[in-house]
């Protein structure tokens, strides 16, 4: 049941609501924080397998709340992603050097999602 | 050439201390050289002239010896030649004065009584001492004869020399002459009538005859000798006759010492009473014996009745010489002809009257009455013996002094005979006999120096002034005395002197080697003092003035080197640092113009620090700006273009889904537009960043086209790859970027050809790899070829409608490309289609 269970860490609703959809279209089950330290502690209690995290968000910033996760799911398979809209390139080799597996680039790009969060 | 030099010259201080040096050693140095070279040279001088003077003062001794020996032998020499010859004189005047003391005796004779016994009173009256040897007898070596008492006379001082009288206070025993003996002059005493008939004769003694004979024949006179009657005949009154000497010649057996060896060697018997007397070489020997006549007529009532005659005896006469040495001795109980140096007398014909030797006194053959053959030399001995005449018959003959010199030898014959009488006129192996009758003949007297018997002979002659009778027919008187001595005996002082002289001039001599010996030591010692001081001092002086060159240099160098350290530091960017410029010099000097540069410098930097602050604030601001513009125009995108999508999705009215597809159609226009906004902003702004990536091309060009290649077919476009065969591998740019342009020139070229062909290609062109997309669009007019990359330039508006073009993609591939050191630009003609190259550098450029 965990296997499919994603978390889309956004502070605009819109922004999750659009993920929310093309996951679940996609098959997976969804929870949604809107900061990251509502993201740490879903973590925490789920045991996500793909996170969408935002960057810029009031509170615990996205980087930050992707280097905290790291570390909790030591040894386990998550992949984190960057959903942001950030899109100059060195702000995405800033990212990737925090620990991200890749990067989502607003505005949301159907296939693009469809290509990082395939279930495998 | 800078190379070259020591590591340590690279350096300024090297330098310094290298000059320093030079300057400083080299002088000194040639200084020091000097100073030894000068302080050789006169060591050397000095050595010189002290070894000069020290020979110069040796020779002035020994010439002041020499010479001071020469004088003294010589005024030893005239003193003594001054002395023998007043001797000679003395003794000659002497006999003189004696022989006519027997002149007055003759004239008193005449006058006394003719008797027998007044004849004994007269002679009885007539008497002398003469001095006699005692007895000598042969040595018990039998080598030599000895006194059989010897006599030695002792000085005798019985009162204290006065102080004034100590000088020089010299003092002789009594002259010892000998024995006494009171002899009477006379032997004889004769009256003799006019016919020769001795009358009265009164003889004393054993030597003549006591008969009465008549003396006009030879045979009855005095060894048969005297042919005086004859001459008396001719004497007026008051006349003397004065006869020879005349007397037995006694022979020898031999010449020198009358002793047993020499006789056994020559094979005759030791008989020295029989042989010559001769005095010290033969004292026992048998004496010749003498007379000389005087005789003057008897004259009574004034006519000669007769003669008188007194017969002398010749040893009164040999006494006058006898005992006479010209040496220290003076006087001399007995002769010695060995030393040389005795006394003679010869007669007014040179005939040898007074000899040492007594066979050298020339007599008269007894039996015969005539001379004993002279001793003669080879020569007039050969002649002598080949004339066949008797040797008085011969010589009468023969030239006196024929032709004298020492070179000629005595007849040898004549030794063996021992019949050695001198004639000095036949004499001719002694050439002092004419010598001394060139001094005598006229009645003079003097001296000279022969080399006889392997001695230095000063001879002296004097003439006895006594011319009665027949010694009157010549100055030469008499005859003459003459004395031999050794002339080394003389100067022996001088000799002594001489070599007390060359003693001490030979210590001299080795006292002034050693002194010059010494003095070169000291030179010598001087000098290596002097070498020793004047190196080591020199040696100190440049170990010193290297120290000091260093110490100099660092000191000196010590400034640049903290002036180059502060410059470094403000060079590598401590720009608050300054030198220090207190010293009132060059350095100071430099140092402060230093630092003043430095104060408009670290100005210029805070200004421009400032300014570049306050650019780097307006990037950032800018970068912020761009990056919250693309992020907050992207967040509403995502909106749009995320419900565009789900709606196309889910959408089932074809009218709806259309406006759907609008929306999402605006969006993606909408987000092109803000992209490329935002990148021209960033470019614009400084802001874009570039990457330097190792593009595989064959591979990225590739993947670039099949993106585009869904679209190209959608239109019906054919789209192909065109890559030259030598396109290299790898090309080194900005991979994100040379995409981002392609993609800009696919997708204008898709988008602007409505059929035919889209064809992306690449080639090399030198140091360029040209990239191109070659289309059959509308083409592009020359004049439009420029503008087109100019921003929000399309050639026509509505193609931009039409084409969802936003005008700025040319200008950002052209922005992209300059800032990638590339270029771009198009070929077209319109309807022809258009080629857009892109020429992308082969070498990034340097940072």
């Amino acid at each position: 049941m965990s296997e499919h269970l994603a978390l889309i860490v956004d502070d605009h609703p819109t922004n999750r609501l659009i993920a929310t959809t093309l996951l679940r279209k996609m098959g997976w089950q969804t929870h949604e924080a809107d900061n990251g330290d509502s993201a740490l502690e879903l973590a925490a209690r789920h045991d996500f397998r793909l996170v969408l995290l935002d960057i810029s968000m009031p509170g615990l910033s996205g980087e930050k709340t992707c280097e905290r996760l790291r570390q909790q799911y030591v040894g386990r398979d998550i992949r984190i992603i960057a959903y942001t809209a950030h899109a100059f390139p060195e702000e995405r080799a800033r990212f990737l050097a925090v620990g991200f597996d890749d990067i989502l680039v607003k505005p949301i790009n159907r296939e693009q999602l469809q290509a990082m969060a395939q279930i495998s | 050439m800078k190379n070259r030099l020591p590591k340590f010259l690279h350096g300024i201080r090297g330098k310094l201390i290298v000059i320093f040096v030079l300057i400083k050693v080299v002088p000194l140095l040639l200084l020091a050289w000097f100073a030894w070279y000068t302080a050789q040279g006169l060591g050397d001088a000095v050595s010189q002239k002290a070894a000069d003077m020290a020979d110069t003062s040796l020779q002035t001794i020994q010439e002041i010896g020499k010479t001071v020996t020469a004088d003294s032998i010589k005024a030893l020499d005239e003193r003594s030649r001054e002395a023998i010859e007043t001797l000679t004189t003395d003794a000659a005047r002497n006999i003189a004065r004696f022989l006519y003391a027997r002149d007055a005796d003759i004239l008193q004779a005449a006058d006394s009584d003719l008797s027998e016994a007044a004849f004994r009173r007269f002679l009885a009256q007539r008497k002398r001492t003469l001095y006699r040897h005692g007895p000598w007898r042969l040595a018990p070596d039998t080598k030599s004869w000895e006194p059989v008492e010897s006599v030695t006379q002792e000085t005798k001082l019985t009162r204290p020399i006065l102080p004034d009288n100590a000088r020089d206070f010299h003092l002789r025993p009594p002259e010892y002459l000998g024995e006494p003996e009171v002899t009477p002059l006379f032997v004889e005493m004769t009256y003799v009538d006019l016919a020769g008939n001795e009358k009265i004769k009164v003889t004393q003694g054993d030597l003549t005859d006591r008969t009465l004979r008549n003396v006009s024949e030879r045979r009855n006179t005095f060894v048969r000798a005297e042919t005086y009657f004859a001459e008396l005949k001719k004497l007026k009154p008051g006349e003397i006759y004065v006869s020879d000497v005349i007397g037995a010649y006694v022979r020898t057996d031999l010449i020198g010492p009358y002793i047993p060896e020499r006789l056994e060697k020559i094979g005759l018997p030791f008989a020295p009473e029989k042989a010559a007397y001769a005095g010290t070489e033969n004292p026992v020997g048998k004496r010749f014996r003498g007379i000389v006549r005087w005789a003057t007529p008897v004259v009574r009532n004034g006519q000669i009745t007769g003669y008188v005659t007194l017969a002398l005896d010749h040893d009164h006469i040999r006494q006058f010489t006898d005992r006479l040495m010209p040496t220290a001795e003076r006087y001399t109980p007995i002769i010695d002809a060995i030393k040389g140096n005795y006394a003679f007398i010869w007669d007014h014909k040179s005939r040898s009257i007074s000899h040492p030797r007594d066979y050298m006194i020339v007599g008269y053959d007894p039996e015969t009455g005539h001379p004993v053959t002279p001793w003669l030399d080879t020569e007039l001995y050969a002649e002598w013996q080949a004339s066949g005449k008797p040797s008085h018959e011969f010589l009468a003959d023969v030239p006196p002094f024929r032709d004298q010199r020492l070179t000629r030898k005595p007849a040898p014959e004549q030794i063996k005979a021992g019949t050695l009488g001198l004639d000095c006129r036949y004499l001719n192996f002694s050439p002092q006999c004419d010598g001394w009758n060139a001094l005598t003949e006229h009645g003079g007297s003097g001296s000279f120096v022969i080399f006889f018997s392997g001695l230095w002979k000063l001879t002296t002659a004097a003439a006895i002034p006594y011319y009665t009778g027949q010694y009157g027919k010549t100055p030469q008187g008499f005859g003459f005395v003459t004395i031999g001595a050794n002339v080394d005996d003389f100067h022996k002082a001088a000799t002594d002197t001489a070599e007390k002289i060359n003693t001490l001039v030979g210590e001299k001599d080795r006292q002034f080697k050693a002194q010059r010996s010494d003095l070169l030591d000291g030179i010598e010692q001087s000098l290596t003092t002097t070498a020793i001081g004047l190196w080591g001092s020199t040696v100190a002086m440049v170990v010193v003035v290297i120290f000091i060159a260093i110490w100099m240099a660092n000191l000196l160098t010590a400034r640049i080197t903290s002036m180059i350290d502060g410059i470094r530091a403000f060079r590598d960017g401590d720009l608050r640092r300054r030198l220090d410029d207190s010293a009132r010099d060059e350095m100071g000097e430099l140092a402060h113009s230093f630092n003043a540069m430095a104060d408009s410098v670290e100005e210029s930097f805070k200004r421009l620090e400032e300014a570049r602050e306050k650019a780097e604030q307006a990037s950032r601001a800018k970068s912020a700006f761009l990056a919250t513009v693309s992020h907050e125009l992207r967040t509403p995108l995502n909106g749009i273009l995320g419900f565009a999508d789900l709606l196309r999705s889910d959408l089932q009215s074809p009218e709806h889904l259309e406006y759907a597809k609008i929306i999402h159609q605006s969006g993606e226009h909408l987000l092109t537009l803000v992209s490329e906004i935002l990148d021209l902003a960033k470019i614009e702004a400084g802001e874009m960043q570039f990457q330097q990536n190792e593009v595989p091309l064959h591979g990225f060009l590739e993947n670039t086209l099949a993106v585009h290649r869904s679209s190209a077919e959608a239109k019906g476009l054919a789209i192909s790859l065109h890559l030259a065969a030598d396109l290299p591998d790898y090309l080194q740019t900005d991979a994100t970027r040379l995409r981002q342009i392609i993609n800009n020139l696919l997708s204008n070229a898709i988008k602007f050809t409505q059929q035919g062909s889209v064809v992306l290609g690449a080639r090399d062109e030198k140091e360029w790899i040209a990239i191109y997309v070659r289309d059959t669009g509308p083409g592009i007019a020359r004049e439009d070829q420029e503008v087109i990359f100019e921003k929000f330039k399309q050639l026509e508006n509505f193609l931009t409608r039409e084409h969802g073009g936003t005008g700025l993609g040319l200008a950002l591939v052209r922005q992209l490309v300059t800032h990638m050191d590339g270029q771009v630009s198009v070929e077209s003609e319109p309807g022809r289609g258009a080629t857009f190259t892109v020429l992308m550098p082969k070498k990034a450029k340097d940072e």
